[in-house]
């Protein structure tokens, strides 16, 4: 009895020991390399036009290549999940192991890894003005390759694209040398410098002509509430109390409200005096906070918007045809996804739902430079040179005319080919889905994650499988936001305040500002108490904001 | 006593006190084998990383490691206790824990009586698994829940609205409901399982005691009250130490998911400043170690007077 005593109490012991281990124990499974099927396949056949475009490598030895960011489908075998990979990874020949990482966590897991010195190859760093400081830490660290001084000639296509970014450029001069690759979200067709966002309003078209008001590309704040409020009176959707005029999250709100009438709302900038001040002490910042209160108040808004998770504003909208109102983003390449989803949901006539532009209350169009870049590529500091040149090698045939538009389209011969005059022609049926849901897509692979350095946006101007009447309207919706706006009311990007990294900024940035705004609106008791709650949280703010002030003033 | 004072004796008496603790280990050797995966476990990821709030005090650069950063004295702190949201957090922080341990504390021994004045030990075994249930369910389970019962379109809206005429009450977006919205999940969610403690603790009081009373004329209610309650008093001091040692952290998940910018202003505690200050932006991992230290800090201070009022009041503490 004593020894089974003991034997179990030994092996209990073991067991939890053992656990321990586990917990710490390194995934072997990453360490190996698979090499993936060979046969050749239809792809493969059908797209010889395109193979010979860079057929003057041949790559002998198979390299393993790890790569992270948050657009990977976990996971999606990204080697031979489909034709698409299948045809890439043999045509490079390589092993592609992606990770990815949780929308919410892009910069605070990428650069936990950074800083371990324990990144994959490969990874898309979420570079904006809140992470510039990091990159800087990150650069002055060696905590991430610098590319060779030669890259450009080595990559000549992918140089061009970088051209373009504005940021890259930039950070290249800053730092004196490449460490980024920004992604472009246009090349072939970029609309225009500074660069518009595709951030919309959705509007119900039915709603809007039941209610006895005209369908336009664009409207102000003042005219989406009056449109609103009738909404909520004609219910012109027999919908009753399920009716939402405007759907917003507070992050939407704070963007439709705050940002589409004070241009600087939530950053610094100089005055006309020349001196930096603090947006959201800017007269329209108020005014927006004004009417966003009396939305709320009045019950055109969402009751409960601040409720709302990412989103479920798009939901009420597009998938449950509740709401009349939204504002959302209106990309180029899901000018027809939307409304295909809008119809199939819904059971509506697909142009019931239209985007337009929305203004201030002074009529014009009001944005900060959306900056021609979506997330920058960097490498491992300890990226083997071999694996570096061959994704390099990838991302110059993603630049090229071809490869571009099979990031988006799928694999030429089989899903679209040029005509003689060198246009996009499709070969895809109508019913059939190219990208999604695996399960559902024919390639959830395509989008941006096998070497992508043009985004879609670009390629969707020309793409035949977007009705051109919709490809039309989102060529409008830009075209309107620089007509019908002022270089003060959408600036260009001041470097100055975009890259200024201090102590003092990096506390700035950390105020959470649809959040405080959303509180504020919502505490409200009147109008007056609005403003009263609003001066308080000004004066309280200023401990922050004034060192900032101070600083970008002395520069 | 002289003996002790000098130290000249003291010697032999360490050795032998050695000796007999190693004969001792050797005796029950099998215990304490299942004990070290514990100690090394605790070694690994609890007290080794302590190394790391170093970082309170340092500029952390990466590429030199935590030990290789440089000093920076208190400059970390002087930042934070610069920021207004800092202020308002611990206040904050305060308010909703010191609420815990005034309306939340009890719940679960109030439950643990009144479960073990049940008569049939079915219904106990039932009603007790009812209760604990809750515990097992994540707070984003428990916060959607919440969202369709006291949503304005919610189970309890649609009721008022259609019994009552009674327009929607924002439960979920009014500040003023906020802390009661949290005593009750958190009363609900862990008075169940809380109450496991000090059931077993009533399950340690002698029967004749019981038993003596009933035959002297007490009631039920004196018998809880006399002999109950204070078989469990050790039980509920520790618990209560512990506690309020733990006043200025805890709740993070239930928090983080109930509030919304509407209630912002009164569930931003100090974890919720940590998670915002750490994840918004870049990362600035010293930044984060001095809130979390100072937090820590105060954590250890709490506790150890709330050990030393106890001690004063009731003779017996946590800390011996």
């Amino acid at each position: 009895m004593k020894n089974v005593k003991r034997f179990i109490c030994l092996l209990l012991a073991a067991v939890l020991v053992l656990g321990l281990v586990a917990c710490g124990g390194k995934d072997s499974s990453n360490d190996q390399t698979e090499a993936p099927d060979t046969q050749n396949n239809q792809a493969t056949n059908n797209n010889e036009s395109s193979e010979n475009e860079s057929a003057e490598k041949k790559y002998e030895e198979k390299v393993t290549i790890t790569y992270a960011c948050p657009q990977v489908v976990e996971g999606f075998d990204y080697t031979e999940g489909d034709d698409y990979v299948k045809w890439m990874s043999e045509k490079f020949n390589y092993v592609f192991e992606t990770t990815n990482i949780p929308w919410g966590e892009w910069h605070s897991m990428l650069s936990t890894w950074i800083m371990a010195q324990n990144m994959p190859d490969v990874a898309i760093y979420n570079y904006g003005e809140g992470t510039h400081a990091d990159a800087v830490n990150f650069v002055e660290q060696g905590l991430i390759k610098r590319l060779p001084d030669d890259w450009k000639t080595r990559w000549p296509k992918v140089a061009e694209v970088y051209g373009v970014t504005t940021l890259g450029p930039m950070l290249e001069e800053l730092f004196e040398g490449t460490y980024f690759i920004p992604r472009a979200r246009f090349f072939y067709n970029l609309p225009g410098d500074p660069l518009a966002d595709h951030w919309s309003l959705w509007v119900r078209t039915d709603w809007i002509e039941a209610v006895g008001k005209e369908v336009k590309n664009h409207y102000t704040i003042p005219e989406v509430l009056e449109i609103a409020r009738l909404i909520k009176e004609q219910d012109p959707g027999n919908l009753g109390s399920n009716l939402i005029p405007i759907s917003m999250t507070a992050g939407n709100a704070a963007r439709f409200f705050l940002e589409a009438n004070s241009t600087h709302w939530d950053t610094f900038y100089k005055d006309e005096s020349g001196q930096y001040v603090w947006g959201a002490t800017a007269e329209q910042t108020l005014e927006g906070l004004k009417l966003w209160y009396q939305a709320y108040k009045e019950g055109l808004l969402d009751p409960e918007f601040y409720l709302l998770q990412h989103e479920q504003d798009m939901e009420k909208f597009q998938t449950l045809g509740i709401a009349g109102v939204s504002y959302l983003g209106a990309q180029t390449a899901d000018v027809w996804n939307y409304r295909e989803s809008f119809m199939n949901d819904t059971g509506n006539d697909p142009d019931a739902m239209k985007f337009a532009t929305l203004l201030g209350t002074d009529g014009y169009y009001h944005q900060r430079d959306l900056i021609n870049y979506w997330g920058a590529i960097i490498f491992s500091p300890d990226v083997e040179d071999k694996v570096f040149e061959r994704w390099m090698d990838v991302m110059e045939f993603q630049c090229s005319e071809d490869g571009y538009v099979q990031t988006a389209m799928g694999l030429k011969g089989v899903d679209w080919d040029r005509d003689e005059e060198g246009n996009i022609v499709s070969l895809v049926d109508e019913d059939v889905l190219l990208a999604g849901a695996p399960g559902e897509a024919k390639y959830p692979s395509l989008g941006h994650v096998v070497g992508s350095v043009i985004l879609w946006d670009d390629l969707a101007f020309d793409n035949p499988n977007i009705p051109e009447k919709y490809r039309e309207e989102s060529k409008a919706l830009y075209q309107n936001r620089y007509d019908l706006s002022t270089p003060e009311t959408f600036t260009k990007v001041d470097w100055t305040v975009w890259t200024h990294s201090t102590e003092n900024m990096r506390r700035a940035r950390s105020i959470d500002y649809p959040t405080e705004f959303a509180n504020i609106v919502t505490t409200a008791t009147s109008e007056d108490h609005l403003v009263e709650l609003y001066n308080k949280w000004i004066d309280e703010q200023m401990s922050i904001i004034q060192p900032v002030l101070d600083e970008l003033n002395s520069k | 006593m002289m003996s002790q004072a000098s130290g000249y004796v003291d010697k032999p008496d360490f050795k032998s006190r050695i000796a007999r603790i190693w004969v001792n280990v050797q005796k029950n050797r099998e215990r304490y084998i299942l004990v070290l995966p514990g100690l090394v476990w605790y070694a690994i990821f609890a007290y080794i990383p302590i190394y790391g709030l170093s970082l309170a005090f340092k500029k952390f650069i990466a590429k030199l490691g935590i030990f290789g950063s440089p000093w920076i004295g208190l400059y970390n702190f002087r930042n934070v206790f610069q920021d207004p949201s800092f202020v308002e957090s611990i206040l904050t922080t305060l308010i909703i824990n010191v609420g815990r341990l005034i309306f939340v504390f009890p719940f679960p021994i109030f439950l643990a009586l009144i479960i073990n004045e049940l008569r049939l030990n079915r219904t106990k075994k039932i009603l007790q698994s009812i209760y604990t249930f809750p515990h097992f369910l994540s707070w984003v389970i428990v916060a959607s829940v919440m969202i369709n019962i006291l949503g304005q379109k919610g189970l309890v809206n649609s009721f008022l609205g259609m019994f009552f005429n009674i327009e929607p009450i924002s439960f979920l977006g009014t500040p003023s409901y906020f802390r009661p919205l949290l005593y009750i999940t958190d009363a609900w969610k862990g008075a169940g399982w809380s109450a496991i403690i000090y059931m077993a603790s009533i399950s340690g009081i002698d029967v004749e005691q019981y038993e003596a009373a009933e035959i002297d004329g007490a009631s039920r209610l004196q018998r809880m009250w006399h002999i109950t309650l204070p078989g469990i008093k050790s039980t509920i001091v520790v618990l209560f130490i512990l506690a309020v040692g733990n006043l200025m952290s805890g709740g993070f998940d239930q928090i983080f998911n109930l509030s919304n910018p509407a209630t912002i202003k009164v569930a931003e505690t100090l974890d919720m400043y940590i998670y915002r200050i750490t994840f918004s932006g870049s990362v600035d991992f010293s930044f984060s170690s001095a809130v979390a230290l100072f937090r820590s800090v105060v954590n250890l201070v709490l506790l150890l007077v709330a050990d030393r009022v106890i001690r004063r009041i009731d003779g017996s503490g946590l800390l011996g």
